[in-house]
């Protein structure tokens, strides 16, 4: 059992504050995905967690154990690091055999587990040779399998894929999900990257500015954002945003530019506070019907910009005063300046207020 | 197609590199190189007659016994002028009245005329042929048409009858010789600077030569020097005392710096500052604090640790002149070995550092299996460094020894040259350093090997 429990965590340099207060627990097993843009203390607290940076506050556990004080050895923890840390001076095989030689493993367990863990990434050829002249995806195997051969329970990944080109990335992001979920240890997951946090993890918590945002399954983060920030950041394209005014003429409407939306029916009760004040509509780009004809329910928007991406059709368009992404079907056939209309599912709208840039929940 | 274009810029940079090596490099080794191993003075020469320009007979090497058959004077050279152990004959040029009353002028030598008026200069301008003196002797002096005996004859004098002297000639003295050489008997001729005649004006020995040849006889003096011994054990001694102590204080040194502590870069510049200093300097303050009114003393007499002020730097007290001179440089050198394992340290990555703590190494581990094998090169580097200056030692042990008590081999070069006056055998101990120097130079490059460099 290694349940990560991170409990008020504050880390500060000097007077800026890296991690504030984060508050996260970490199930048994379980992967999860700290995702955020850079600077916004997701590596901090993810050193915090390791010992290489202890917190200044709060408390973490591993296990039941409160680890927040002890040095990074006593932990029990084994790591992958962005640049891999790999040790220049020994073989692919000392590299991978150092913790279980710190931790004084009987050598033949050694060799075992050195041989299975290079098994596990493929590098059975390269234990002989030193990491010098070895490429960064070679060196990226080498470093995970030095934290699996640990067979620790709990395992930390600092971006492990950053450094590795586009292609390799991809290829790397599905075997080390395939491998994680095999050796099932407890996992965080460090990445900017919000397409590997949406393809791996099993939850993920999105940071900003040393401020835990959301933590929650992919789909939901990725479909209920909590807020303004999260939808911007999480998706591509990010999450569109206009402004909308609300009007109770009778019915509740909402106001984009001159079309007037008839939000859920679960909503209204919220937005009624807004009456006459504006609020943020937040929709995803392939969440929209794009007509070619008018609808009674369909805006009307010219198109600025065709994208053909293959699997979609991406089209900018202006509503109001904002400019939104809208996908869609690849056969779908517009050029610029071609006037669509568009439909909104009010089920697929989440409405920001736009003060606290928080989504309102019914 | 068009040419690939050739960059021109590394050829510029040639002839500035040639010259530095000519003239930084090259000359002055090629030139302490021949000092050791070349005795300008071996071999000298023999002639068929006592002519510069005539034929060789043989060579004599330089001690060689031999007879001395006959001399000759010669017009000296203008460019012999300055020659040491130059022997000469002056001869005059007269002209006066023969026996037989006619004018007759020619040379005769100085020795048969006394000079009884000379110019203000000290030119003699008129003299007298002197008596000779002897049972069987020729009362007459030969007047010669040449200033040598061999030429022809002009007249003879009667003694005590009044000359002229018009032109005076300064003759170099040649030997004829003969002497064995490599088991075969050498006669010929040589100028008499090169010739040491002994006492019965019979036998001699070849003094020098103008001829060079190839010689370990300079190794071979400096071997037997009764300083050699000496100075190579003081020598290597110092070695193993400073340089094991300076990379131990050195490492110290760079990962207390290293650790980032608050005061940090004030560590750095107190550490730094010995590097200031000169060597003589370091070795004169060592020398006031080890004397016995020096620091030392004042300090153990103020703890009550000797009762009365003791001598650390005299002839019976060599072990303490050692440890001074250990201490001093220590105190001197460290700091350089310092910086260039802060150097190396500063290249090893954080993350490598984490990584191993994060794997369970200890700070010990992580100097054991990470931090000194990463540093390898750098060690190598201050070693190297190190070893070579510590094998030039010199102006510490002077200031703390003088340089009799406790030699050490750059000291034996200085007293050959200066004490001595002996350039080749100082040069034989230079090149014995230099030489000592670039071994330990390979072997530590491939004692201290780095793992890639093993697997490449």
């Amino acid at each position: 059992m290694a349940e990560i429990r991170i409990e008020n965590a504050t880390k500060r340099f000097g007077d800026f504050v890296a991690v504030d207060k984060a508050n996260l627990v970490i199930a048994d097993k379980e992967f999860v995905v700290l995702l955020g843009p850079s600077g916004c203390g997701k590596t901090t607290l993810l050193r915090a967690v390791a010992g290489l940076g202890m917190a200044d506050e709060g408390r973490i556990t591993i296990g039941g154990r409160d680890v927040t004080y002890l040095p990074p050895r006593e932990r029990k923890i084994a790591m992958v690091f962005q640049s891999y840390a790999i040790f220049p001076h020994m073989k692919v095989r000392d590299n991978i055999a150092f913790g279980l030689k710190m931790a004084s493993v009987d050598p033949r367990e050694i060799d075992k587990r050195v041989n299975n863990a290079a098994g596990l990434m493929h590098i059975e050829k390269l234990l002989d040779r030193y990491p010098s002249n070895m490429s960064g995806g070679q060196r990226q195997r080498v470093a995970v399998a030095r934290a699996i051969a640990m067979q620790s329970e709990v395992l930390l990944m600092d971006e492990p894929l950053s450094n590795l080109d586009a292609l390799l990335r991809l290829e790397m992001r599905a075997e080390l999900k395939q491998l994680l979920a095999g050796i099932g240890a407890t996992t965080i997951y460090v990445t900017h990257d919000q397409i590997e946090a949406l393809s791996m993890g099993d939850r993920i918590a999105v940071m900003k500015d040393g401020l835990i945002q959301q933590v929650d399954h992919p789909t939901v983060v990725y479909d209920l954002p909590s807020n303004l920030f999260v939808g911007s950041f999480i998706g591509n394209p990010p999450m569109n945003f206009m402004r909308g005014q609300v009007q109770q003429n009778g019915a509740l409407k909402v106001k984009i530019g001159d079309f007037e939306l008839e939000p859920a029916e679960r909503m209204k009760p919220l937005l009624k506070k807004y009456d006459g004040q504006q609020v943020i509509l937040g929709i995803r780009a392939e969440n929209m019907e794009t007509l070619n004809h008018p609808v009674a329910d369909g805006v009307k928007v010219q198109v600025r910009v065709v994208e053909p991406l293959g699997s979609q059709n991406l089209l900018t368009v202006k509503i109001g005063e904002d400019i939104i992404k809208v996908s869609t079907h690849p056969t779908f056939n517009v050029a610029p300046n071609n006037d669509v209309w568009l439909r909104f599912p009010a089920d697929k709208i989440r409405w920001i207020d736009r003060d606290s840039e928080q989504v309102l929940y019914p | 197609m068009q040419k690939k274009k050739r960059n021109l810029a590394p050829y510029w940079l040639i002839l500035p590199s040639l010259l530095y090596l000519a003239l930084f490099f090259a000359y002055p080794m090629a030139r302490g190189l021949a000092l050791s191993v070349w005795d300008d003075e071996a071999v000298l020469p023999l002639r068929t007659e006592a002519d510069l320009a005539s034929a060789e007979v043989g060579r004599m090497h330089q001690g060689t016994q031999v007879e001395i058959l006959g001399q000759q004077g010669n017009l000296l050279a203008d460019t012999l002028g300055d020659e040491t152990n130059l022997l000469t004959e002056l001869w005059f040029n007269v002209s006066g009245q023969d026996v037989d009353g006619a004018e007759v002028s020619g040379w005769v030598p100085e020795t048969r005329i006394r000079v009884r008026e000379e110019a203000d200069d000290g030119t003699p301008l008129q003299g007298t042929v002197r008596r000779r003196l002897g049972s069987n002797a020729d009362p007459l002096t030969t007047v010669f048409a040449e200033p040598n005996e061999n030429s022809a004859e002009m007249g003879k004098l009667e003694a005590s009858a009044e000359v002229q002297i018009t032109a005076v000639a300064t003759l170099e003295v040649w030997y004829q010789v003969r002497g064995e050489e490599a088991g075969q008997t050498i006669e010929g001729w040589a100028p008499s600077r090169f010739i040491q005649v002994f006492g019965d004006e019979v036998n001699g020995r070849i003094d020098r030569g103008t001829a060079g040849e190839f010689t370990w006889g300079f190794f071979e003096r400096m071997f037997n020097d009764r300083f050699f011994g000496p100075a190579v054990r003081t020598t290597l001694l110092l070695m193993v005392l400073i340089i094991p102590t300076q990379f131990v204080l050195a490492i110290i040194m760079a990962l207390v710096i290293q650790a980032r502590l608050k005061f940090n870069s004030i560590f750095l510049y107190i550490f730094a500052i010995p590097l200031g200093v000169s060597d003589l300097a370091v070795g004169i303050l060592f020398f006031s604090i080890f004397t016995q009114n020096g620091l030392f003393n004042s300090v153990l007499q103020g703890l009550g640790l000797i009762d009365a002020a003791r001598p650390y730097l005299t002839a019976d007290t060599r072990g303490w002149i050692i440890a001074a001179i250990w201490l001093a440089e220590v105190w001197r050198a460290t700091s350089i070995v310092m910086v260039i394992v802060v150097s190396g340290l500063q290249a090893i990555s954080d993350e490598v550092l984490e990584a191993a703590e994060l794997f369970g190494a200890g700070l010990w581990q992580r100097l054991r299996y990470i931090i000194l094998p990463l540093l390898k090169p750098s060690l190598q580097v201050a070693l190297i460094l190190r070893t070579i200056l510590a094998l030039q030692v010199f102006a510490v042990v002077i200031a703390l020894s003088g340089g009799d008590v406790v030699t050490v081999l750059a000291n034996e070069t200085y007293r050959q040259y200066f004490e001595f006056r002996n350039a080749n055998v100082a040069s034989a101990y230079a090149l014995f350093i230099l030489v000592i120097s670039m071994v330990s130079a390979v072997f530590y490059l491939r004692a201290v090997r780095t793992q890639q460099e093993i697997a490449s």
